[in-house]
Formats: structure tokens, sequence, C-alpha cells
């Protein structure tokens, strides 16, 4: 029986802030993974990371080890990582290929599929136990694949993938479309790393535009612009400009549209001071687009947010063009994985450019990376204080258009992404969502 | 000849440990990079994420931002000591003037009462100047690049 009933949860969330217990206390956390990530759909990765028969991956993911595995006949499937004998983890690697899954402790074996094929010496075994039993490796209920990328969900009760993700569906075509060829690939690995902070916190920042003239001072030059982060042509573009040239603040971050849709999804448009590309290569890929999409061409190379964030625990960027994904490990410590994505179809230019706006920005010691990850770690250790029990997301609250669907818009630097996942944690929390 | 390359890389090792890394970027070369790979075995740059693959230009940026005064993840500073060891020339590239070097190296890093350890084989593609070296390249193949980091900011 959970310490936390709805109305004590209910106490938690304030309009205008938040109690430090949403991030700091262990029973939360706990209730998290059965309330949000349990009743959520989850996404495991992107299927052109295994595209070959018998590739696989494995990955822990609200703390269930899983394997996403490509059969022979070209299927993916995830599975739980866990033999249905004495519950050993079959697949210790982080990634391979493997003709079958076979349990090293005492040898029964599985398809790639999950079926079980077979235990050693069954003779042993009652008879029809073995046979009439079902040992194949056990299934989160839910699987969906959308435009390459895999979810799961853990329960069978969660709403259609297309009715979770909602007007936010149109956010993945949007990234997706940007490839000539109608697909993104994970061909280049990914960076994983790890703070020691809540979930929340990180999930809370990215669509936050109140502090990247802060946290993120140290990149930027005299001329008040942030170091490139996109490899694109011509000496302005890929350039964010953070500070004005006297170093006040840029009031231009002011224009900028964010939002959010049911749920507790949010997005943020995309700067309204980046340059639109140009140049050889860039012709070169309206070419591309022309040939592939026709008339639609130039709606579907326009690039529409820098950041989508799907609640509870991933996420687009379309500036560097990778997907991140943030698991929770426990209260305070997160691990992330950003897997950068290629537009099929495009010149290999602008994915080489993308991969080094990847490196540059989004390793483990990336130039924003670092800086935000020990702003998150902070936090977590600051909130431990007594004397004060809020965090507080004021700002320009009441501001924001609400529609009927859930949904809401505003501007800059104001908070309300926040509150939008606050509202929809306590949604989920007590039942609701 | 061992003798000098031994020195040139205890030296750079030294600059990084002294924080001198202005002195640090001068020894590369003006077509010199820094790369540390993403991926074990990694062939190509291209082919895969790297943690730091750095120009010269970006490595600039780099050296500028470790002397911003509102670098934040290096409140406080991380006081790091990178061993060399192992030291090997490759006697079959490299000519005249150009020589290739691998080495094994240690680094241990001390921050916010933590102190973590990275390990790695390192590749210098060195060029011969009037008295010392210029770094072509210096590659570091961590033995847990694919393993997962927390904040990294002093180079290898």
């Amino acid at each position: 029986m959970s310490l936390y009933d709805n109305t004590t949860l209910e106490s938690l969330i304030k309009p205008d802030r938040v109690h430090k217990d949403y991030y700091i206390d262990p029973d939360i956390f706990e209730l998290e993974m059965d309330r949000i990530f349990s009743r959520s759909w989850l996404i495991v990765g992107h299927e052109s990371q295994i595209p070959k028969p018998g590739d696989f991956l494995t990955l822990t993911l609200a703390k269930q080890p899983v394997i996403m595995s490509r059969h022979r006949d070209n299927s993916v499937h995830v599975l739980f990582n866990r033999c249905t004998h004495r519950g050993a983890k079959i697949c210790n690697k982080p990634s391979g290929n493997s003709r079958r899954f076979e349990c090293p402790y005492h040898g029964w074996a599985f398809h790639t599929n999950g079926d079980h094929a077979g235990v050693p010496y069954p003779q042993r075994y009652s008879n029809g136990f073995i046979t009439d039993g079902d040992f194949d490796l056990p299934r989160p209920p839910r699987m969906e694949i959308y435009r390459g990328f895999v979810f799961i969900a853990l329960n069978e009760n969660v709403p259609e993938l297309s009715a979770f993700l909602g007007p936010m569906q149109r956010h993945i075509d949007n990234f997706v479309n940007l490839a000539p060829d109608g697909e993104v690939e994970a061909c280049a690995g990914m960076f994983r790393y790890r703070f020691a902070g809540n979930w929340k916190i990180q999930l809370e920042n990215l669509n936050d535009l109140y502090h990247p003239m802060f946290t993120h001072a140290s990149t930027t030059g005299e001329d008040g612009t942030q170091f490139r982060r996109q490899g694109a042509e011509g000496d302005e573009a890929g350039k964010v400009k953070l500070l004005k040239e006297n170093a006040s603040l840029n009031m231009e971050w002011e224009n900028q549209i964010i939002g959010g849709h049911a749920l507790g999804h949010t997005y943020m448009e995309r700067f309204p001071m980046d340059k639109e590309n140009s140049g050889p290569v860039f012709s070169r890929y309206r070419n591309s687009m022309k040939d592939a999409y026709g008339d639609a061409a130039e709606s579907n190379m326009k690039i529409h947010h820098h950041n989508s964030i799907f609640f509870p625990h991933w996420s687009i960027q379309y500036m560097t063009q990778h997907i991140r994904i943030m698991n929770p490990i426990s209260v305070d410590c997160t691990e992330n994985i950003i897997i950068p994505l290629k537009l099929k179809g495009a010149p290999e230019e602008m994915w080489y450019a993308a991969l080094k706006s990847n490196n540059n920005s989004h390793s483990p010691a990336g130039m924003v990376m670092a800086d935000d990850m020990d702003a998150w770690t902070r936090c977590q250790s600051g909130m431990q204080a007594q004397g004060n029990d809020w965090i507080v997301f004021a700002r320009s609250i009441g501001e924001e258009k609400i529609d009927n669907n859930g949904s809401f818009t505003d501007f800059g630097t104001s908070e309300a992404n926040a509150r939008h996942q606050h509202k929809a944690w306590l949604s989920y929390m007590c039942g609701n969502a | 000849m061992q003798s000098a390359i031994e020195k040139f890389l205890y030296f750079e090792a030294r600059l990084l440990d002294e924080r001198r890394f202005e002195d640090w970027y001068n020894l590369f070369a003006e077509d010199g990079y820094y790369w540390v790979p993403g991926a074990p075995d990694q062939t190509d740059p291209y082919n895969s994420v790297s943690i730091f693959f750095d120009d010269k230009a970006l490595l600039k940026t780099r050296i500028m931002r470790l002397r911003h005064p509102k670098l934040h993840s290096q409140e406080p500073q991380s006081r790091t000591c990178h061993y060399v060891s192992n030291v090997e020339i490759d006697n079959n590239r490299g000519n005249g003037s150009e020589i290739f070097v691998h080495s094994v190296q240690l680094m241990t890093e001390f921050r916010l009462d933590k102190q973590t350890s990275f390990s790695g084989r390192c590749y210098h593609h060195l060029r011969t100047q009037k008295s010392s070296y210029e770094i072509i390249s210096k590659r570091v193949n961590l033995i847990n690049c694919d393993g997962i980091f927390e904040t990294l900011t002093i180079p290898f």
C-alpha cells in the first residue's frame, strides 16, 4: 500500500510550483514506474539499429531488461531478457548477431523471435511438461513500430499508439519526411551518459528557453553567438545567438513558440533566428527532395521544431538530428541514450555535418551536454536542503493559451512546458490519464 | 629517437595536468586533429559517434571554453594526472619526418570528492620540427569508449 493517496499526490503540485518530494522521494519514484512508465508507450529504439536477421541489442528500460531482435523472417521483436527456466539474463552483450539465444546457465534455447527452441536432456521432465508448457521468452504486452521507431507498453490497457501520440505523431512524420527516402537510419551508434538527478529535471529542461544564456554562457563567444553547432554552409548558419553583442540577453528568444498536447507532450518551435540553409550541398538535397516528393518537397523540407518531447521519456531534436531516450534508474539517477539519425537519401555531407554536430554538443564531452548535466546534478543535491520545500515554475503563468483538447501554446522563456508536464504527471499518478 | 619521443609525450601529458591548455593546443599542427572514438575499432570518424573529434578550430573553441569564467561544469576544477607508458615507435609506418607512435595512457581525474580513471591506447602521428615535434593527429582509444559516462571536460 503506497503512502501516497490521490489527495497527497495532488498536494505536491500547485499551479506555480511543485513540492521537492516530486524529485527526491524514492516512494514517488517507485509509484512512477507503476503508474507512468507501465501505463504509457516507451520507445526502445529504431529498427535500423538491428538491420540484419539475427541482429539484436539489449537495454534496460524503466528497470526492465529487454532485447530488441530481428528474426530470420525480418520481423522485429522486443523480448524480456530473462530465461523462462531460472530467470537468468540470456543475452549479456549490448548488441550482436546470433542465430538463436541460448541461456548460459542450463542451455535452454530460444529463437530470435522469442519462441522456445528446446531444452537439453528433456527426458527428465515429466511427459508433456516442456512441449505443452509456455516457455517462450516473455514479451511486453504491446509492441508497435511507427516510421521505424519501436515502441512497447508494459500494460495491455494502454491507448493505441496513435492516440497516445496524438498531434505529436505529426512531429515524427515531420522529422522522417526530411529524408528524401522517407526513412531515417541509426547507423552511427549512440552516446550513453548518466547523471545524479531525477528524470523529470531533464524533461523540464529540454524545452526551457530561460536557461541557455546562463547554463551555456561558457559556449558563447564575444559576438554573442554560440559555437557552430550545425555544420551548415555559410558563415552565419548553424550559430545560435544566446547573447547580444553587448552581452545582454538576446530577447529574440521570447518570440519563439512553445507548446504542448495532451498526456504531457511538449515541443519548441524552431529558433526564429535560425537561418535557412543554402549552398551547393543543400541544392543537391533540395533536388533529391523534389525528385522524391514533387510539390510536397518544400513543405517536407521545412524544419518546424527544435525539440519535441514525448512524455515520459524521449525526444527528437531536429537541429542535431537525434533522438534522446531518458531512462530512469532510481530517484536520483538517470541514464541517457543519444542516437543520431541519418536522413536516408540526403547528401552524405549533410550527415557528416549532423554527426559532427552531435559530437560537439551531445557527446559526454559535448560542450552543451556537460553544462546541462552539471545543472541537473546541482538541482538534485540542492533540493535535499530543508527550509524551502517548493520548486518554482511561475514564469508567465496564466499567459498560455489552452484549448479544449489539452493543447496549449506560449512564447519564449515561459515555464508553461514544465507546468504542462506536472499536470500530466498528476493525471497519470492519480490514475486519470 | 625513442627517448626524444618519450620526453615529448610526457611533456604533452604535463601540459594537460598543469592546465596549460593553450600550450597543449599549440602542439597541434595547423591541419592537426584530436580524436577519441565512441566505438571500439572505429575506422572512420564519420561512421560512428565520437566523444571528441576536434579539428584545430574546434579545439580552440574548447580551450576558450575551458578558460571561460562561467564554465559551471568546472566549478570546482578537475585535477588530473595523465600517466604515459608502453611507448613504441611504429617502424613499419612513417618516413624521415613523420613518426607514428603508440602508447598507453591512464588519466585519473579528481573532482567533487570523486576520483575516476580512464585508460586507453593512444596513437600519435607526429611531424618532426626543428627541435621538437608537432601533432598531426592524436587518437585515444578508451577501453570504455562505448560505456556510460558522466560529464567529461578535460582532454585525455
